[in-house]
């Protein structure tokens, strides 16, 4: 029991970590992103478009339209975010209503979206993509090694890549130029134009990546957890990933911290219930737990909290 | 090449509602300090932020090192060798000294042959020879955050250093230092005029003009009056050319008058977060018609004893007492209605709502009540007509009249504002703290007129200033604290400067 909360644990902590990246990115550069699930649903569903039409001509068991999946959500996340980008840094538009508007946007495009495409391409009338489940990999030797083994055992491919863009992107934000403007730019916008620096440019980029990892975390969901792309990916992990990184403090690591907790919580919830016998309807009330910690974790440890400076205020030059 | 390194001509630039810069024609010498004086609101700074690409002018040139220059971002004056220190400072709080100074133009170096990155440990080293070529030390591996004001000032400095500027724009160095900081940063300007830099100083203090600028051009509301040679100019000259009249640095000060005791403050202690005791056994009384000045050295429980008395900070044992009645533990809202008027230090904290407009602002105080609201809805026209009377009678200067954002307007008419709402409460008693701060000459003049005026009129007035001379000038009643003691409570005649001074720092005999 224990490793199977150690495997679903990381399997579903190392998508939200990755979107909460995305969150920081967005958010160190001044910009709300409550879009967060709005990004991932429709990266996911842009996805899961590529991926059901390439299994046409792959076959379901090719590994192509897997990795297809999670490159197109990835673009798809991107393009869908610059909607927030355009909103909040050419218009200056409010961040938190342009949050909301997309999110509730992306739901209702998608699922409609979704029976088109079904109804037009297959023939079919259904508000899903069946995309099936991930294959999974164990490593030999590793896997081996009582409890810690867990960890490399029925690992999703999505996992490592997800590592490999983690790191990619803690390098970029803490190491570079680029890094150091976007960071420079959640504290004090107006240091960053008097260096020359275009504050629109930075702010509009960095959404596009946390629209790109939120697509990414979004794929790796519906491969996961559904199996299939729906309307169910709407459940508020973009929401939790927001709370991992307000509790990590806005800084990479303390959120992978807040991830892993999240995701223990959420996995050690099924196990219970599932100990227990308890019939499968309390499994969703186990969802609500890591909600419930962070709410619990934030009374507790909120003073501590250290926000961008500027997050939320719009950049007005004129502004002394 | 023409002699001038700076040339702007017949500049002209207008923001709604008002005429920042009318033709106004400078020409700056390389090598030179020059000063731009003039008050608040006079276009200094808009005329210098036209030079350093902030603005760009809607009539006339720019001239630098002789060609005729578009000056349209930061970047391009950055390129021209312009740099600028703003009144406010534009620094990253989170980042350390070095990494300020970098931005924009770091150094990089590549990990592995092919992963950039930015070098910081080259930076700092960097920034530490810089540092010390120009007497400017600091710490580069020190963030922003847990620095000074000096310090962050110095890294403004080291900023544009590093841009390899060869004119130097500094706008107010000095309203925020400290009489030695400013000592230090004079003697910074001079080494960088020894180096060979040409400095723009924009300011309207006359003292510092007198010791380092070569020449200073006086504007005055828009306009420039005059260009001056400093060496032969005395400061009583520049003042009159600034304001645009006479000066006098003398206050006319009739005897006063004493009535009853207004404000009597009862063995008070107040203690700060950390439960440190900022105000210790405090006693005095201010009685109707009398200037009670608290003098003391930045940091003594001065400013903890204005918050006590009007209710901001819990007292945690002794007395207040107002017009006989007991207020020590009641509310903001009650102490208001009591009759104390309040002119905070931190203007544009506690005395205004800057995004509100002006009008708002002034009836801050009164909007919950007749005529400006009846049964809980506000009457926005009485507001107004209130506004437009205060406009007139205190002589507030604003774009656009009560329709202004409190925002955009100059320090010394924000605290024009302040005061005209303060002093239309009709309270018994107004507490001044630090009424002049970063206010130039003829504000300043005003502003003592008006605590006079007002002590005339019978009302107790609680001055709390760490300028001696303003406490000097101004005070019937002298009051010095130390520590959060109350070492000394004397008439002002009784004291000399020399004495006051001694108390400041804690000397008892």
């Amino acid at each position: 029991m224990l490793d199977k909360i150690i495997i679903d644990g990381l399997s579903f902590a190392l998508p939200l970590f990755i979107m909460a990246i995305g969150g920081i990115y967005s958010e160190r550069s001044g910009i709300i992103n409550l879009a967060l699930e709005g990004l991932q649903g429709a990266g996911a569903f842009v996805g899961a478009l590529a991926a059901v039409f390439l299994m046409q001509s792959f076959g379901a068991n090719s590994s192509i339209p897997y990795y297809a999946a999670i490159f197109f959500a990835m673009i798809g996340g991107m393009l869908y975010s610059m909607l927030h980008a355009l909103l909040c840094v050419k218009f200056k538009a409010n961040q938190v209503i342009s949050g909301v508007v997309i999110n509730i946007l992306a739901m209702a495009l998608t699922v409609f979206l979704t029976k088109i495409v079904n109804r037009i391409a297959f023939g079919a009338p259904s508000d899903k993509f069946e995309l099936g489940v991930s294959e999974r990999w164990t490593i030999p030797v590793l896997s081996e090694i009582p409890i810690v083994g867990a960890v490399f055992k029925d690992i999703y491919p999505f996992e490592i890549i997800i590592i490999i863009v983690a790191i990619i992107a803690w390098y970029v934000l803490y190491k570079t130029k680029y890094g150091m403007h976007l960071r420079a730019c959640g504290d004090n916008p107006h240091a960053v134009d008097a260096a020359g620096i275009d504050v629109a440019k930075i702010r509009f980029t960095a959404v596009m990546v946390s629209g790109a990892l939120s697509g990414l975390a979004g794929m790796c969901f519906a491969y996961s957890i559904s199996a299939k792309y729906s309307s169910a990916i709407y459940v508020g992990y973009g929401y939790l990933s927001i709370a991992a990184l307000i509790f990590g403090n806005w800084k990479i690591i303390p959120t992978l911290a807040a991830c892993i907790l999240f995701g223990f919580a959420n996995s050690a919830g099924y196990q219970l219930v599932k100990a227990a016998g308890l019939p499968s309807s309390y499994s969703d009330l186990i969802m609500v737990l890591p909600y419930v910690l962070t709410l619990l974790l934030l009374v507790f440890f909120s003073k501590h909290n250290d926000a961008p400076k500027s997050l939320g205020e719009i950049y007005d030059k004129g502004k002394r | 090449m023409s002699e001038y390194i700076v040339e702007m001509k017949n500049i002209t630039k207008r923001f709604p509602g008002i005429v920042a810069n009318d033709n106004v024609t400078i020409q700056i010498k390389k090598g030179e300090v020059y000063a731009l004086l003039g008050e608040n609101g006079a276009g200094k700074s808009t005329l210098m932020s036209m030079l350093f690409g902030m603005y760009e002018p809607d009539e006339g040139e720019i001239y630098v090192r002789g060609k005729k220059e578009k000056i349209s971002s930061p970047s391009y004056a950055t390129e021209l060798n312009i740099g600028m220190v703003h009144q406010h400072f534009k620094l990253v709080s989170n980042y350390t000294i070095a990494e300020n100074i970098i931005m924009g133009l770091e150094p990089t170096n590549k990990f592995l042959g092919f992963i950039p990155y930015v070098d910081i440990k080259s930076s700092n080293k960097k920034i530490a020879e810089l540092s010390k070529q120009y007497g400017l030390e600091v710490d580069p591996t020190k963030k922003i955050q847990d620095t000074n004001v000096s310090i962050q000032q110095r890294v403004e400095i080291l900023k544009m250093l590093y841009r390899e500027a060869e004119i130097l724009i500094f706008d107010e160095p000095t309203a925020v230092l400290t009489p030695q900081e400013i000592e230090f940063l004079l003697e910074i300007i001079r080494g960088l005029k020894a180096a060979g830099k040409t400095i723009i100083l924009i300011t309207h203090k006359l003292e510092e003009i007198k010791q380092i600028a070569d020449r200073c051009a006086i504007l005055n509301r828009g306009k420039l009056i005059d260009v001056l040679d400093v060496a032969t100019t005395s400061t009583k000259e520049m003042a009159n050319k600034m304001v645009g009249r006479e000066v006098s640095f003398e206050i006319d000060k009739t005897p006063a008058n004493y009535g009853d005791v207004v404000l009597s403050v009862e063995n008070i202690t107040v203690k700060d977060e950390n439960k440190f005791e900022v105000v210790k056994n405090a006693s005095f009384s201010v009685r109707s018609g009398e200037i009670l000045a608290i003098a003391g050295v930045s940091g003594n429980g001065q400013i903890e004893i204005a918050d006590a008395i009007t209710g901001l900070v819990p007292i945690s044992s002794g007395k207040v007492i107002l017009n006989g009645k007991e207020i020590t533990h009641d509310t903001i809202r009650e102490h208001i209605n009591a009759g104390i008027s309040y002119i905070p230090e931190d203007r544009q904290t506690y005395g205004l709502v800057l995004d509100f407009s002006l009008s708002d602002n002034l009836a801050l105080k009164n909007y919950n009540q007749a005529p400006f609201s009846s049964k809980g809805i506000i009457n926005h026209k009485k507001f107004e007509e209130f506004g437009e009377k205060l406009i007139q009678e205190y002589d507030i200067r604003s774009g656009q009249g009560t329709k202004t954002i409190v925002r955009s307007m100059s320090g010394g008419n924000q605290q024009k504002a302040i005061i005209a709402r303060e002093v239309e409460q009709n309270s018994s008693l107004t507490i001044f703290v630090q009424p002049t701060r970063g206010l130039d000459i003829g504000a300043i003049e005003n502003i003592h007129n008006q605590i006079i005026a007002e002590r005339d009129k019978g009302r107790a007035i609680l001055l709390i200033s760490l300028e001696l001379d303003e406490v000097m000038a101004l005070a019937d009643t002298i009051a010095v604290i130390y520590n959060g003691e109350i070492l000394k409570v004397a008439d002002a005649k009784s004291l000399s400067v020399e004495e006051v001074g001694q108390f400041m720092m804690g000397v008892t005999e």
